[in-house]
């Protein structure tokens, strides 16, 4: 590298030094890159062209235009109120999960003993793989036998059916996904977030005479507001990506109440091999989510504040 | 921690002081009390469904269908799992999910390594780009990409083998891993890699003998991360594989749910089935045990602030 020196006073575009740099670059990104072009933009392009024909895998895709974007758009019955329902689920699970796992992260980030023990406690459940989940939330919630029925019953509290009923299938699936996400990663993000609070910044406060609300208030919320929108973002995409938890316990049911559009794209693509159709579906709801990511970006900057600028 | 309570009492001189210090230390007290009780609920909250499970598993169907439900079992049940493995595969589809993983995992780091280390430490032309790309990645719903994978694997004659689910891992390792270990390479003093280059390093000598071993607290927590995704991954083993033989554990559990009842003897299967979920979250809770820091430390290197 002893002529590098020289090559680099002019950092010129085509000095050898860099296009040494540029090609060694490029080698060790290749895995990705090759990842990239054949398993994303490739299948990506390729599904995108699927849109407009009718595929069934078996013989060759037809074109038939704007054919499948009609047909969703207009007369597949299940597709809007699939959408409302994913949407419906998202609602009622991010607010809370944002809520909830932010409280668990206070609790710990105070003065009780036992931290790491209830830290433990709080992160297990999101280490259970969501299969397994689903199937003991499945029993605890069994309307017959379950231990959760059974305990109401015993204290003369009328049980609900739960995932077998359509009204109460939905909320017990968002239930049964705070339990397995409350205290996982999200908690230890805003756990991170609560200590990384500049300590002379309370202590300010406390001089200027703010109570331990209006410290929580005024000077932790405002910090946090990063982590809480960047928990926000990731759970959106999630909460919409609503699948294994929903095909294990219920398979979209009790009277499609809890048939999401994941289920909905599951059932054209693998079930019927419509695959022309399950693409324009999952196509169009990319849309959706990448437009809602889109807007949160914008409307992020009127609440989101960073500390020290940046 | 214990700090602000010695300053309270040191200014406290006067009886009247000490009162209203009083005052606020025993209000303190309360408040700490009540966190102490709303802790231990939620605690006991979070961790009933496991244990139940677990207790479920070691009890007779008819125990658990009896009208008071015993909350332990009256005669621990060990045969119920030796009579899983007897009826079911289990064995393997454990083993399977271990085959994955062990074809994958390795991929999957060093690929991520590689990715992550051309992002951090050389210039190139389109590398900022590149680099918001596999940002953008993140954001793709799976079922997007799913579809055509699926029927671009079908061409390669790859349904009902392992390849759709280990080779991908060789080619990048996923957008999440290689952003975590390229924000700890960039922590990294750079002083490293040109005192190697100094001694003749070429790129591929100063990654593995400087970088790779600085790495260690990063690697182990991806090798954590992507032992814990692959093991918990559903959708993709359901598609690509449709014989029971080959099932995944996720897989072949969610299989054991078709089934109300045990195909021999017409009996309740609920206790074998909770039998079967302890038994997949076992080696989960296992890894978690002996590598709890590195599940934090996952996320302290994504940075956060993004």
């Amino acid at each position: 590298m002893a002529m590098a020196g020289t090559a680099s006073a002019r950092r010129s575009r085509g000095s050898p030094a860099l296009r040494r740099e540029a090609w060694w670059g490029y080698v060790f990104m290749s895995p990705w890159l090759i990842g990239f072009v054949g398993l994303t933009l490739g299948p990506g392009l390729a599904s995108l062209i699927l849109t407009f024909t009718r595929y069934n895998v078996l013989r060759p895709p037809e074109f038939i235009g704007l054919g499948n974007y009609v047909d969703i758009l207009t007369r597949d019955e299940l597709f809007y109120p699939s959408i409302a329902r994913t949407f419906y689920f998202s609602i009622l699970f991010v607010p809370l999960a944002i809520v909830g796992s932010l409280t668990l992260a206070m609790l710990l980030n105070s003065h009780i003993r036992g931290k790491v023990f209830f830290r433990t406690l709080f992160f297990m459940p999101s280490l259970v793989p969501i299969v397994a989940a689903a199937v003991l939330w499945v029993w605890l919630f069994n309307p017959d036998w379950g231990i959760v029925n059974q305990g109401l019953r015993t204290l003369g509290i009328p049980a609900p059916r739960w995932f077998a009923d359509p009204r109460w299938a939905l909320p017990t699936l968002v239930l049964m996904s705070l339990w397995s996400s409350v205290g996982g990663t999200r908690m230890i993000i805003f756990l991170a977030g609560l200590q990384g609070v500049p300590e002379e910044l309370y202590e300010a406060a406390s001089i200027d005479g703010a109570n331990a609300w209006q410290r929580g208030r005024h000077v932790t919320l405002p910090l946090l507001t990063p982590t809480i929108f960047f928990n926000l973002v990731l759970g959106i995409i999630s909460a919409l990506q609503v699948f294994t938890s929903a095909f294990v316990a219920t398979r979209g049911g009790p009277a499609y109440a809890t048939w999401f559009i994941g289920l909905h794209i599951y059932k054209h693509a693998f079930e019927y091999f419509n695959m022309g159709y399950a693409a324009t579906l999952a196509w169009l709801f990319a849309v959706v989510i990448v437009s809602l990511t889109i807007l949160q970006q914008r409307l992020s900057a009127r609440w989101v504040f960073y500390y020290g600028g940046q | 921690m214990g700090g602000s309570d010695t300053t309270v009492s040191a200014i406290a001189i006067s009886p009247a002081h000490r009162s209203a210090s009083e005052r606020a230390r025993r209000k303190q007290r309360i408040v700490l009390g009540l966190t102490h009780v709303v802790v231990l609920v939620f605690g006991l909250a979070f961790s009933f469904p496991l244990f139940w499970t677990v207790s479920s598993s070691l009890q007779t169907w008819q125990e658990l269908r009896s009208y008071t439900p015993h909350l332990i079992p009256s005669v621990p049940q060990w045969g119920n799992y030796p009579r899983l493995f007897a009826i079911q595969p289990m064995a393997r589809w454990l083993l399977n999910s271990f085959m994955v993983i062990a074809a994958a995992l390795p991929g999957q780091i060093l690929s991520a390594t590689m990715t992550a280390y051309a992002f951090a430490r050389f210039r190139y032309p389109g590398r900022d780009i590149w680099f918001i790309i596999m940002l953008g990645t993140m954001m793709i719903p799976s079922q997007v990409l799913l579809i055509p994978q699926y029927l671009l694997f079908n061409q390669f004659g790859w349904i009902n083998t392992y390849y759709p689910l280990t080779v991908p891992s060789w080619l990048g390792g996923g957008a999440f891993t290689i952003f975590l270990l390229r924000q700890f390479i960039m922590s990294i003093p750079r002083d490293l890699d040109e005192a190697a280059l100094m001694d003749g390093a070429g790129p591929f000598r100063i990654l593995w003998q400087v970088l790779v071993p600085l790495m260690q607290p990063a690697l182990t927590t991806v090798a954590v991360l992507g032992f814990l995704g692959t093991w918990n991954d559903f959708f993709g083993p359901f598609i690509y594989l449709n014989r029971a033989r080959l099932f995944t554990a996720a897989v072949g559990l969610q299989f054991l749910t078709a089934a109300e009842r045990i195909e021999t003897t017409g009996e309740p299967r609920d206790h074998l089935l909770m039998a079967a979920a302890t038994v997949m979250t076992l080696p989960v809770l296992t890894l978690f045990v002996f590598a709890q820091r590195h599940f934090v430390q996952g996320v302290v290197l994504s940075g956060i602030k993004m």
